[in-house]
């Protein structure tokens, strides 16, 4: 029997924006419950007999696997390049044949006994999918040391995989006393039921009221912390225990290069929550052998670049997850420490083709990385307003992470003065978490420091207790950034309306926060309502004048983050609009 | 509260024996400190000090001791070190005792004196922190009194800025039956391999042997312990544990002695090593490899953390105890010898019979059993049959295991030890040649002599 089948609205969505006729895609999902859920997609361009698809699979969250292609065109008859993929295919037995025609018409097939037969599908949303699945983390740390060849690093990490499906190692939920063993234990599963589900040992990492962590988990990707532990002990009664007692044996060789680091290994898997723990151990073995594969790959590549060859030049290799939201699944990057975002950008091009991914902004920098600290301040807030949908007006908003910054953070008394700065640290943490960045956010004091540096203030201006405003605030973009804006100036808060459709404009091609500040006080805008027939514009407003704790109820409800209708301005008093632009790049 | 120390009736005995047959005796009091409970489990008299034979040769002089002025404050912290060696984690040797008619404890003479051994063997001890010579849990070390039929045992802080003994009164109980004991077993197992390198570290089998304890030691530390399978309480007592586990046939729990429990240790993965990658020269590689038997026994009402604690500090003395005693029988110490190819064996732990738990000794390989009885009869003053002595926990190194790991690290086009084996046999057969020729030339000397005499 063919599985059930449903894909994810990014899937759909990803895919009628594929421009060419001429290519062939690779789909990825997952099998839970007799159904095929499809997460993702890549476009194969069959250039230099590479299999893309093999190496993007170490990328992407483990459960996730090659279940079928994509053919654009209007027949099935299919070239041997895509049968040779649809072999690939293991998750099922029954590989998926999306094809689409220059109408973007879009049919889905399953190849049963190597006939199609087309299928029905259910689109699944983004929400439904973090409402069914959760994310499994595991971090550990192996030491490498192997001798500084490609062939000496594939020999290591072999052992390494090998130790890690032996049954030696052992999983731990982080904060639990769950610990999954594997064979070389007689028990497979220690503090908790052995038929928990995967949902079950959620439910009971956080003693939160449920319903409150229903509104949680709505904007957030639920993962769940694992690390491993590996068995230092043999059992007495093991057949294969061998007694032979301690003994050091040292062979002398000829000189030769060693390398040894500590590897890091960071990785994840894709989870239905209504997995069983006990099936959760095969599935954290396999990711990290896929962790290692990656890594592998990333020390091997460095190896047979020119001047690395000898391993004197290695660099360690760090591993990124990324969640853009265009993308709509995790995927994961190693990239050697130290070297510049800027000298990576062939690559990352050819990732965001590779997956049809806008290029005019970066979305793998290590700046977008997926991140769960954020140094306690909050994160789009904005995200929790309940959305008030009206037909006739066009809704722009701010694109991607930004924090809130706001008075008396980090010990700093600003209260009274400091607003304008927290908004420029709001728009700053923007161009950070878009990858634009890896610059600090600047504190008040670097701020004023900028300004006294570039001329624009005396130097009596340092560690003083006066405002500034959108000139200053452009000032230091462009000194600490690079980064260009526009100033609009608006003669009267009444005025601000006739701005709105240029805000629109702004958030749709450009999508960073707006600082405005001027007669009064300085405000952020990270979002506007448009209706165009009557010219109403309502605004969405993060005000840096908030002085309580980082709560997110609070900020929603007592509007610190909310919409403002026109009358927020002042009506007689003048408005300056720092809008902050972006450059397109990857 | 008084400090309560209890010991079998035997040791009772053993005080009563020496006390009949000499005018003054000092031994060591070895045991284990519980929160629940302080058990002795043996008195072992210190043996006497062999005068160093410059006077005549041949005749070791055994100096007798009659007083505690005589009693040499490093001969007994020896005997402390050695017999440190042969005890398993969770024990240790607690204090001292003497039998002898002077007073000890009012003699401003002799307390100090009583001072200065303990002091001077805490520090011995304390030299080699792997060995865990000194009970972690506690400053004080017990000394216990046998005059004239009458036991007095005292408590006293070592190194203590306090004038005079401090000793504190210490309630000495004599049981008549012996204490029970709660064995944890298991097996720790090594696969470590290190690149050598001549040029940074020096090629010292020491400094090879101490790197590997030492993080051994580390991840000792940080990992977590389950007992048969199982992540249980911390703070939980052992005998608790297993009617837990025995609901139903409680009965013939009781009688029988408890069953031995599996331990398993699980080691998190948290490197200390730089954030860097190192690039090293090396010369080969070092492949440590074996197990550590270990069994510790611990009063059954001791918790899970005391005994997570002993199986740990067995594992780390057993290896410090080993690679000393090998490094101590080291001609040479340089871990690359003229050989490609050099092995370190260093000695294996047997178990001996000690009423009903089990100490230990170390065996180099060759070595039999029997040889595990001297130093138990040296140090322990006991006498152990040689059938009773358990020689299996750990096995000697099988050299064609090691022809085996040879084979496989040399692969890659370095001398193989094959040739370096050939070459031995090459020599070995020219030596052999030469000793035939030299042989043949000696016994016929006198014919070649008479005649190339007679060609003369």
């Amino acid at each position: 029997m063919s599985p059930r089948l449903k894909i994810s609205s990014h899937v759909i969505e990803r895919l009628s924006k594929v421009e060419s006729d001429e290519s062939t895609g690779c789909l990825y999902g997952l099998m839970y419950d007799g159904t095929l859920l499809v997460v993702g997609l890549s476009l194969e361009l069959f250039e230099d007999d590479k299999n893309t698809y093999k190496q993007l699979l170490l990328n992407l969250p483990t459960e996730v696997e090659l279940c079928g292609v994509i053919k654009f065109g209007d027949s099935l008859t299919m070239d041997n390049q895509l049968k040779d993929i649809l072999k690939d295919v293991d998750i099922t037995d029954n590989p998926l044949v999306i094809i689409i025609n220059k109408e973007k018409d879009m049919k889905a097939h399953f190849l049963v006994h190597d006939k199609f037969e087309e299928t029905q599908y259910e689109v699944l949303s983004a929400a439904e999918i973090q409402k069914q699945f959760l994310y499994v983390r595991l971090n550990t740390v192996l030491p490498l040391r192997c001798e500084a060849t490609i062939a000496g690093v594939k020999n290591v990490m072999q052992n390494k995989r090998k130790k890690i499906a032996s049954g030696q190692v052992s999983f731990h939920v982080q904060g639990t006393s769950v610990y999954m063993f594997g064979v070389a234990s007689d028990v497979a599963l220690t503090g908790i039921s052995n038929d928990a589900t995967v949902s079950e040992l959620v439910d009971s990492l956080s003693p939160e009221q449920p319903a409150k962590k229903k509104k949680q988990s709505s904007n957030t990707v639920e993962i769940v912390p694992v690390n491993l532990v590996m068995k230092s002990t043999r059992d007495i009664l093991s057949e294969k225990l061998v007694k032979t007692a301690v003994k050091m044996m040292t062979t002398q060789r000829k000189p030769a290069f060693c390398i040894s680091m500590p590897l890091r290994v960071d990785t994840l898997a894709m989870i239905h929550r209504s997995t069983k723990l006990l099936e959760l151990y095969s599935v954290l073995v396999e990711a990290t052998c896929r962790a290692l594969r990656l890594l592998e790959t990333g020390l091997v590549e460095q190896l047979g670049q020119e001047g690395i060859g000898d391993g004197a030049g290695l660099r360690l290799p760090e591993t990124f997850h990324f969640l853009p939201q265009e993308l709509g699944h995790f995927l994961t990057r190693v990239v050697p420490k130290g070297i510049p975002d800027e000298s990576m950008e062939s690559e990352r091009r050819a990732l965001h083709e590779l997956l049809n991914l806008p290029t005019d902004r970066p979305l793998f920098r290590r700046g977008n990385a997926h991140a769960d600290n954020h140094g306690g301040r909050l994160i789009n807030p904005h995200e929790a307003i309940p959305s008030q949908p009206r037909s006739d007006s066009v809704v722009a908003l701010v694109r991607g992470r930004y924090a809130y910054h706001h008075y008396l953070q980090d010990g700093a008394a600003d209260d009274g003065w400091g607003c304008a700065y927290r908004s420029m640290q709001t728009i700053f943490s923007w161009f950070r978490y878009q990858g634009y960045t890896t610059v600090d956010i600047p504190t008040h004091r670097d701020i004023q420091k900028c300004l006294v540096d570039i001329g624009d203030k005396p130097s009596s201006f340092v560690g003083s207790k006066q405002w500034i405003g959108s000139t200053e605030v452009m000032f230091c973009l462009e000194t600490l950034l690079g980064v260009q804006s526009r100033i609009i100036f608006a003669n009267t808060g009444a005025e601000m309306s006739l701005y709105a459709p240029e805000l629109v404009h702004h958030f749709q091609k450009h999508g960073s926060p707006i600082m405005i500040g001027g007669g009064v006080l300085a405000h952020t805008i990270i979002g506007v309502d448009y209706n165009p027939a009557t010219s109403e514009a309502r605004y969405l407003i993060l005000d840096p004048h908030y002085t309580g704790a980082e709560d997110l109820t609070t900020v929603v409800n007592k509007g610190w983050c909310g919409w403002k209708n026109g009358d927020f301005w002042n009506k007689t008093a003048h408005y300056n609009l720092c809008l902050p632009q972006t450059k397109p790049c990857v | 509260m008084v400090r309560t120390v209890y010991a079998p009736e035997s040791c009772l005995q053993y005080l009563e024996q020496y006390a009949a047959q000499e005018k003054f005796g000092i031994g060591l009091i070895l045991g284990q400190i519980t929160e629940s409970r302080e058990n002795v489990i043996h008195l072992a008299r210190t043996p006497e000090e062999k005068v160093s034979d410059t006077i005549s040769e041949g005749e070791s002089l055994l100096e007798r001791v009659e007083s505690m002025a005589a009693v040499s404050e490093a001969w007994v912290a020896d005997h402390a070190k050695h017999v440190t060696r042969m005890l398993p984690g969770g024990m240790f040797v607690l204090g001292i005792f003497i039998t002898s008619e002077e007073e000890i404890f009012d003699n401003t003479n002799a307390s100090s004196k009583v001072k200065s051994v303990l002091n001077y063997m805490h520090k011995v001890l304390n030299v080699n922190p792997h060995m865990y010579g000194n009970c972690p849990e506690t400053n004080e070390k017990l000394v216990l009194h046998y005059s004239n039929k009458t036991v007095v045992c005292k408590s006293i802080e070592v190194n203590s800025a306090i004038k005079g003994l401090g000793a504190k009164p210490v309630d000495w109980k004599f049981t008549p039956k012996e204490c029970q004991w709660q064995r944890l077993d298991t097996y720790y197992e090594f696969d470590e391999v290190y690149p050598v390198l001549v040029k940074k570290n020096g090629i010292s089998v020491k400094d090879q042997f101490q790197q590997i304890v030492e993080e051994a030691q580390k991840a000792l530390e940080v990992s977590v312990m389950f007992i048969d399978g199982e992540l249980k309480d911390r703070l939980d007592p052992l005998d608790q544990l297993v009617k837990k586990k025995k609901p139903k046939n409680a009965k013939s729990a009781s009688t029988d002695p408890p069953k031995s429990m599996m331990v398993s240790l699980f080691v998190p993965f948290e490197s200390s090593m730089p954030e860097t990658v190192e690039y090293l020269e090396c010369d080969g590689s070092i492949h440590f490899s074996g197990v550590v038997a270990s069994s510790v026994f611990l009063y059954p009402k001791a918790t899970v953390k005391e005994a997570e604690a002993a199986v740990k500090q067995d594992i780390i003395r057993s290896l410090a105890s080993r690679f000393t005693m090998h490094c101590d029988a080291l001609i040479d110490d340089n871990l690359l010898p003229e050989e490609k190819v050099c092995f370190n064996e260093p000695p294996r732990r047997v178990l001996i019979p000690v009423g009903s738990l089990y100490l230990c000794d170390y065996l180099f390989p060759g070595e039999a059993p029997a040889e595990a009885l001297l130093s138990v009869r040296e140090l322990l003053d006991l006498h152990v049959a040689a059938a009773a002595v358990l020689c299996g926990a750990e096995t000697p190194a099988d050299t064609s295991e090691f022809d085996a790991l040879d084979r496989d690290a040399s692969t890659e086009e370095l001398a193989t030890p094959q040739e370096a084996s050939q070459a031995m046999y090459i020599i070995g057969i020219s030596v052999a040649l030469l000793v035939l020729v030299v042989s043949i030339l000696v016994h016929y000397y006198s014919d070649i002599r008479r005649a190339v005499g007679n060609v003369v």
